[in-house]
């Protein structure tokens, strides 16, 4: 009796913890569900590192090695935010997407080559 | 025993197999408004609608191939894309410029399937949905035609002198979908591939010419890996094919039978 | 000698012979029905060789189009029809329509009632005017009278060969002179140097090989009616085809078997005969 009892307080502690969690979260705009995204303005975050991320694709035979090797890991971050868009848009972004990351590692590669 | 009836079977299965491919045949010449039309038939069907027809040349004339191909989505094969009304009701594909809203040329581009429809809606929906059915369009090929250069495959139309002269300005930006703004392309000088036929004249590439319509992404890497000039081989086989340089040359822009349009540096 | 009072051995050496010969039937007939595939087909009249039946739409408008390719290649190349108008080499392929015919396209593009040859306009194709209205000129399958041109006053004066015309001949003596431009249809382009003559190698050791003359037939295709549609590639050795394929009407038999000389004139591409003999 006494062991079910510590039992049920565990679980309650828990769950309050766990709600608290919760409030605090979306105070400090932490992951929301999608739903929720198109209304706050937090989701617009992705879209503006998109925009300037695959907006240097017609500079990119005057980047650095360096600077490809920049863009392509700020693509990498990028692809799991557009996985949790709604079905439309990660469709077209996931493909977006492949095609500015695959641009800059091919002039990566290409300059790579040029230096051997 | 049994070796030799396979081995009579498989003789048989020969012997028929190579008629049903279909090469070395002289198809038809597309009609010069017929060339680049796609027909898009995923979901149509089950929506009691007729497959969608796709003109290029009325967008063309409107949009470099980036806009479409790169900064809209659409994938370069029929059906490969899977655009559902669903997507276009959202404001994707087709519904990025077709949603009653977006302004092209001082008209409001029509919207495309729209989340509600209703009988008036009909009219609006075989706009596109068109395929086999006698549908006005909006826009009269000879009439746009008439003003352009002439080339002699596909459109009949030369569309590299049409931008160069400025008869047509196809858009390389739209608002709220493309990200790079400008044209101001830094790319490889003009340079020559040579064919393994000799007596063939040498292919003389232009990047400035191709990436006026597509940017740089369309093409690197998707459809050209090779960083390295000379380490991938094309081969008019696979070019003809739909690989490679085929995977315009082939529908959309200039068709191979204008050999002299790549094929023009004489050879000495 | 039933199989019950036979010995073990001995019924299983029948059911082998039973199995070899059903074998060897089978392999008889595969070769058979191959070997008729490799001969090419009997030929009809020369003035019937290269007849193309047009038969799209004949229960609904006026009857089916019968075309003579040796009226029109007497006065132009095959390269004009077939590359600058555009029409397929496969029945049923182009999709001609009165609708595209009038449109100028197809028929249309010479017959339009506009363009001339040899001073005359040539007579509009599908033509809505009442009183122009030559139908039976082609829609003329089964009707007597209604076409212009008979093939064997028109052919009268053309060297002959061995089966029909000899339309090299016709062209090298300048008894024909075949239109490879038309003004509005054509459009004029830098020429391409011609490659020489080659030999093609039989797939078989046993068969001559084939002397092929590019010259010859860029003089009636240019290069874009063969490449890349036909022969995708002017690499040779890269596409691999034989008489079957030839016979079936692609490659070589895209023309070599409806309208250019037929496969039957084997000395014509292999010069020392298709067979070797010792």
């Amino acid at each position: 009796m006494f062991k079910a009892k510590f039992k049920a307080k565990i679980i309650a502690v828990l769950l309050f913890m766990g709600l608290v969690g919760l409030c605090g979260m979306r105070a400090i705009g932490g992951p929301q569900s999608s739903a929720a995204q198109a209304d706050h303005p937090a989701h617009e975050t992705w879209r503006k590192e998109f925009d300037d991320v695959c907006s240097k694709t017609q500079d990119a035979m005057t980047f650095s090695q360096e600077e490809l090797t920049d863009l392509i890991r700020r693509c990498d971050a990028l692809l799991p935010q557009i996985k949790k868009l709604d079905e439309s848009q990660k469709k077209v972004y996931m493909g977006r997407l492949r095609m500015c990351r695959g641009l800059y590692a091919y002039v990566l590669d290409a300059k790579r080559n040029e230096k051997k | 025993m049994n070796k030799k009836i396979f081995i009579a079977l498989a003789l048989i299965l020969v012997f028929c197999g190579s008629a049903l491919s279909q090469t070395g045949v002289k198809k038809k010449r597309p009609l010069p408004y017929e060339y680049g039309r796609v027909i898009i038939d995923n979901y149509s069907d089950k929506a009691n609608l007729a497959p969608v027809v796709f003109e290029h040349w009325i967008h063309r004339s409107m949009f470099t191939c980036r806009v479409c191909h790169v900064d809209v989505g659409f994938a370069m094969k029929a059906g490969a894309t899977g655009i559902t009304a669903a997507d276009n009701a959202r404001g994707y594909y087709c519904g990025t410029c077709h949603n009653g809203k977006r302004v092209v040329d001082g008209k409001t581009v029509f919207q495309a399937c729209s989340r509600k429809v209703n009988l008036e809606d009909e009219k609006r929906c075989v706009r596109c949905h068109s395929y086999g059915e006698k549908v006005a369009s909006d826009f009269d090929f000879f009439k746009f035609s008439e003003p352009l250069p002439k080339e002699r495959f596909g459109n009949g139309l030369d569309w590299e002198k049409s931008e160069e002269l400025g008869l047509i300005k196809p858009a390389s930006f739209l608002e709220g979908v493309s990200t790079s703004k400008g044209n101001a392309f830094v790319v490889q000088k003009d340079f020559a591939l040579n064919p393994k036929v000799e007596g063939m004249p040498d292919i003389i590439f232009s990047h400035k010419k191709h990436t006026v319509w597509n940017g740089c992404e369309l093409c690197h890497p998707e459809i050209f890996m090779g960083v390295k000039k000379g380490t991938v081989r094309y081969s008019m086989v696979d070019i003809s094919q739909g690989k490679s340089c085929g995977v315009c040359h082939t529908t959309v822009a200039f068709p191979l039978t204008d050999c002299q349009r790549c094929h023009s540096k004489p050879v000495s | 000698m039933p199989t019950c009072l036979m010995r073990k051995g001995t019924r299983r050496n029948e059911r082998g012979l039973l199995l070899l010969v059903l074998a060897c039937g089978v392999l008889l007939l595969g070769n058979t029905a191959s070997a008729q595939v490799y001969l090419p087909k009997p030929l009809p009249e020369p003035s019937e060789y290269g007849k193309v039946i047009l038969d799209n739409y004949s229960t609904t408008g006026p009857g089916a189009v019968v075309f003579d390719h040796w009226l029109h290649r007497s006065k132009f190349t095959c390269r004009l029809c077939h590359v600058d108008v555009g029409f397929a080499m496969q029945a049923k392929a182009t999709g001609i329509r009165a609708s595209t015919n009038r449109e100028g396209f197809h028929c249309g593009a010479c017959h339009d009632g506009k363009k001339l040859f040899e001073g005359r306009p040539i007579f509009a194709a599908c033509s809505d005017a009442a009183n122009d209205q030559q139908c039976d000129r082609c829609h003329s399958l089964g009707k007597k009278g209604a076409r212009k041109y008979e093939y064997k006053e028109f052919t009268a004066k053309f060297p002959k060969g061995f089966y029909g015309v000899n339309w090299e001949a016709a062209e090298r003596s300048g008894v024909i002179k075949p239109v490879d431009f038309v003004e509005g249809l054509s459009v004029k382009k830098a020429p391409m140097r011609s490659r020489e003559d080659f030999t093609i190698k039989a797939g078989y050791s046993w068969v001559h090989p084939i002397n092929f003359s590019h010259e010859k037939h860029s003089i009636w295709n240019g290069c874009e009616l063969c490449h890349p549609e036909i022969f995708p590639t002017a690499q040779k050795g890269t596409i691999h085809f034989s008489m079957f394929s030839n016979i079936e009407g692609r490659y070589c038999g895209a023309c070599h078997g409806k309208v250019a000389f037929p496969l039957n004139n084997c000395q014509k591409c292999h010069p020392r005969g298709p067979l070797w003999a010792p």
